[in-house]
């Protein structure tokens, strides 16, 4: 055999014998533990070790090349340890991917060496998770023999899994689903959809700032006003376009169940209306483009407006929140899309979110009421609030249906009034 | 609250793991760069100042992390390449070998595993993935895939060797045998002389294997160093089967020369010096590398023999590395773990369980050692006839086994009269 020859084997020789050497080290591992919060449903608290000797190969912690990683090398990489290893992992509740928020960082000791500690929560935003399921992807390019020992602790219950690249997914049931719960909790989901609404509640101001007024003609002239009265009295509808320009003035109500009355009409029409267009659009029997139902929303708040400072309708205010509750229900739909309805809960969730909506309104009408009756007499509620506050209203309207409408962002507009 | 579970979702015990590490600290101060010294802790910590140093990692200055960097460099310019990935591969198994750190053969695998995805991969890809899977202890797996190799490139020398080393810790002698003699066709009389000479060393020839071992102790100078001490090692070993302790013992230190701090070597001679009863040489030999378990379990084990009072927490970290092997689903470690619960633990049966199941992958001698050891600590001859079987159909000869196959034997022989009339104490 010539030198060279046997050079060459020995050199295939060192990598291929020496083989009786039990691995001195285990492998790569990283150790996720999950726990459910007792106060809040929703969230799950994580902690996941990870090696920092696997991080420094994966992104490189030792950024002085000595060796030797510290703390203040760790603690300047932490977004970029966050962002490397919750891009690699997903919580899921009931098949919805729960959002990772990190909450913390820090380095615990295990039995081959340090681990950077990252302390995150999972928010199953609009769930309560009963199935929960962890897709487990850390390493997955870098190292085949990389396990995840996942622990899983509901309650009194604690449950494991080993994962790693070639098994990736572990489930869990951590108990029935909890419809009661999701319905709740889209009935707050209602609730505060209504209140941060404030196109919704605007329409639904406007259309009850009358309510508590009687709207008198003025009765400067003899001519012609008896017809024009007997049309008003059978039909509640005066006409804008009488020969004369007609003259009104508001009169506060006398007494309060007539007003209550009103309300309650109106508020009746209005929740019928959308409960019809939000369940028709939910179960996907009605769709209408974002867009469209959009400006509509804005169109109605102008209209109802409008109505007060030249009135078209006055007796049959319910007529008005009961055509347009139709677009605000489809409004409310897609709202309820963009909250990712757990797969099973639709009757919960549409269910909760109605009545949500509903007690929303509620208690903004059982706000509204005592105190409109109680300043109904006062010139700040009939020129101030109505008028004024109707013709901003009305400006704010225009402004939201021009953007949504046409598109177009009108600058400034949109930091002074959201939506 | 449902406790039903799905998929491979299954019961865990709360784990310890962490609450050994005020044991452990004190450990990892002991290695040549200083650690900060922190408080001891068993709940993630935020340490007190950034320049506490938390991780020690193979430096730049290291020529062997600079080769790494080097080649992967050249491999993603050229990540169709394989055989620049074979090459990555082999230095980080290389690495991982020397170093004892497992990481790297999940590191090499991963350089690799792209190319094994075609249904012919290249014969070089194979062979490194074969040597991750030996080196894992997946032996059958390694082993089926050297003879596919080997059906390829009936000729490849390193197939060859892997092959005969896969069937030697298996205790398959006779095919080891076709393959020397395939070796020494192939790659002419060192090789196969090694080949051989392990061989006869594992049969009860341990002179003809130290003659011939005497043949390639010194493959000149160009040799690199690990082949020398390879060499060296195996003679070592063999010494130490015959009962030549001195010769042994030179041989060790020979093989240490050449490559200082070699995983294997440092486990392999602190097994040697707790047999001889110099169990505190042995504690100076490995206690700067008890980041290896390997060594950490030679430093316990003499502790223990010793009495030390540092025996209890070590015992306390060995066992919570043992567990976190465990909790990966690994179970590489089987005999030493055998042997820890045996002569540490003191719990023969537990080590005895362990030991038939480690029997299953490999028969090394320390393998069948601790096998005859468990058996007669449980009173248990029965139990060791697989292993007494194999002694016997491969003339296996070391000091020390040979006495504890005298004692098992003398074991069955007192039991027989009383089969008949005692109830057999550790049925099976």
């Amino acid at each position: 055999m010539n030198a060279r020859r046997l050079l060459v084997t020995l050199f295939a020789l060192v990598v291929a014998m020496i083989p009786l050497c039990a691995l001195a080290h285990k492998e790569s591992d990283a150790y996720l533990t999950l726990r459910t919060d007792t106060t809040d449903n929703h969230v799950m608290h994580g902690q996941w070790d990870i090696a920092l000797r696997d991080l420094d190969y994966a992104i490189g912690l030792d950024s002085r090349h000595d060796g030797a990683i510290t703390w203040g090398e760790v603690k300047a990489q932490r977004k970029v340890i966050e962002d490397y290893a919750l891009s690699r992992l997903e919580v899921k509740g009931d098949g919805l991917t729960c959002a990772m928020q990190p909450t913390g960082q820090k380095i615990d000791e295990h039995t081959d060496g340090a681990y950077a500690v990252i302390l995150f929560d999972a928010v199953c935003d609009k769930n309560i998770p009963s199935k929960l399921t962890v897709v487990y992807r850390l390493m997955y390019d870098l190292d085949p023999y990389h396990r995840g020992i996942v622990t899983i602790h509901s309650g009194e219950k604690i449950a494991g899994a080993v994962l790693g690249p070639s098994d990736p997914i572990a489930s869990l049931n951590l108990h029935e689903p909890d419809r009661w719960g999701e319905f709740k909790s889209f009935v707050t989901d209602g609730i505060w959809h209504i209140w941060t609404g404030i196109d919704h509640i605007l329409f639904l101001l406007s259309l009850l700032l009358p309510a508590v007024l009687m709207r008198r003609r003025v009765q400067s002239r003899g001519d012609g006003w008896r017809a024009s009265a007997a049309v008003a009295k059978t039909s509640g509808t005066l006409m804008a376009l009488t020969t004369q320009p007609t003259r009104y003035y508001w009169e506060a109500t006398s007494r309060f169940w007539p007003a209550c009355l009103d309300v309650i009409k109106v508020v009746s029409a209005f929740s019928l209306s959308h409960s019809i267009t939000l369940s028709l659009a939910v179960l996907g029997i009605v769709h209408l483009p974002d867009r469209l139902v959009e400006s509509g929303i804005a169109l109605s708040v102008m209209v109802a407006a409008l109505n007060n400072i030249y009135p078209v309708v006055h007796k049959r205010v319910w007529l008005i929140a009961f055509a347009f509750g139709f677009i605000h229900g489809l409004g409310f739909a897609s709202a309820l899309a963009g909250l990712q309805l757990p797969a099973g809960a639709m009757a919960a969730s549409l269910g909760g979110f109605s009545v949500g909506v509903e007690i929303g309104q509620e208690a903004i009408v059982l706000a509204f009421l005592p105190l409109a009756f109680l300043l109904r007499r006062t010139w700040f509620y009939q020129v101030m609030l109505l008028r004024w506050g109707s013709l901003l209203i009305i400006a704010l309207a225009t402004g939201w249906f021009v953007q949504r409408a046409f598109n177009i962002l009108i600058p400034g507009f949109s930091a002074i009034i959201p939506n | 609250m449902n406790d039903s579970h799905e998929g491979i979702v299954d019961e865990v015990r709360r784990s310890s793991r962490c609450v050994v590490l005020r044991f452990f600290l004190p450990l990892l101060l002991m290695l040549s760069v200083p650690l900060a010294a922190h408080a001891a802790r068993d709940v993630p910590y935020i340490p007190a100042k950034d320049s506490v140093v938390l991780q020690l990692v193979p430096p730049r200055t290291d020529p062997r992390v600079r080769q790494f960097d080097q080649l992967r460099s050249d491999f993603s310019v050229h990540p169709q390449d394989a055989a620049k990935a074979v090459l990555l591969a082999i230095a980080y198994v290389d690495y991982g070998r020397s170093t004892g750190d497992a990481r790297y053969l999940g590191r090499a695998m991963a350089v690799i595993q792209p190319f094994m995805a075609s249904p012919t991969p290249p014969v070089s890809v194979m062979l490194v993935h074969a040597t991750i899977q030996q080196s894992r202890h997946f032996f059958q797996e390694s082993r089926d895939e050297l003879v596919q190799i080997l059906k390829r490139d009936p000729d490849n020398v390193q197939a060859l060797l892997t092959l005969a080393t896969v069937a030697m810790v298996q205790g398959d002698h006779d095919l080891a045998n076709r393959l020397c003699v395939d070796l020494t066709n192939n790659a002419g009389n060192f090789m196969g002389m090694i080949c051989s000479a392990s061989l006869r060393s594992l049969s009860g020839q341990g002179a003809q294997a130290n003659a011939l071992f005497s043949y390639v102790e010194d493959p000149g100078p160009k040799a690199p160093p690990a082949i020398s001490a390879w060499i060296e090692g195996l003679m070592a070993d063999n010494a130490a089967r015959m009962g030549l302790a001195d010769q042994s013992d030179t041989h060790f230190k020979k093989a240490l020369q050449l490559t200082p701090g070699d995983n294997f070597l440092l486990a392999d001679y602190g097994e040697f010096l707790i047999d001889h009863g110099r169990e505190k040489e042995a504690i100076d030999l490995v206690s700067g590398d008890t980041q290896s378990d390997t060594s950490f379990l030679v430093l316990v084990t003499a502790e223990k023999a010793l009495g030390l009072p540092k025996a209890k927490a070590d015992m306390t970290e060995m066992d919570a590395r043992f567990r976190s092997m465990d909790q990966r689903g690994d179970h590489v470690f089987m005999r030493e773990e055998a042997s820890y619960l045996l002569h540490v633990e003191h719990s023969p049966k537990d080590a005895l369980d362990l030991a038939m199941q480690n029997w299953k992958v490999q028969r090394a001698p320390k393998d069948v050692r601790v096998y005859l050891e468990a058996a007669l600590a449980t009173n248990d001859p029965a139990a060791a006839k697989p292993a007494l079987d194999f002694i016997e159909s491969t003339h296996l000869k070391d000091v020390t086994i040979n006495p504890l196959v005298a004692q098992l034997h003398a074991v069955q022989a007192a039991a027989v009269p009383d089969t008949t009339s005692t109830p057999k104490r550790n049925g099976r």
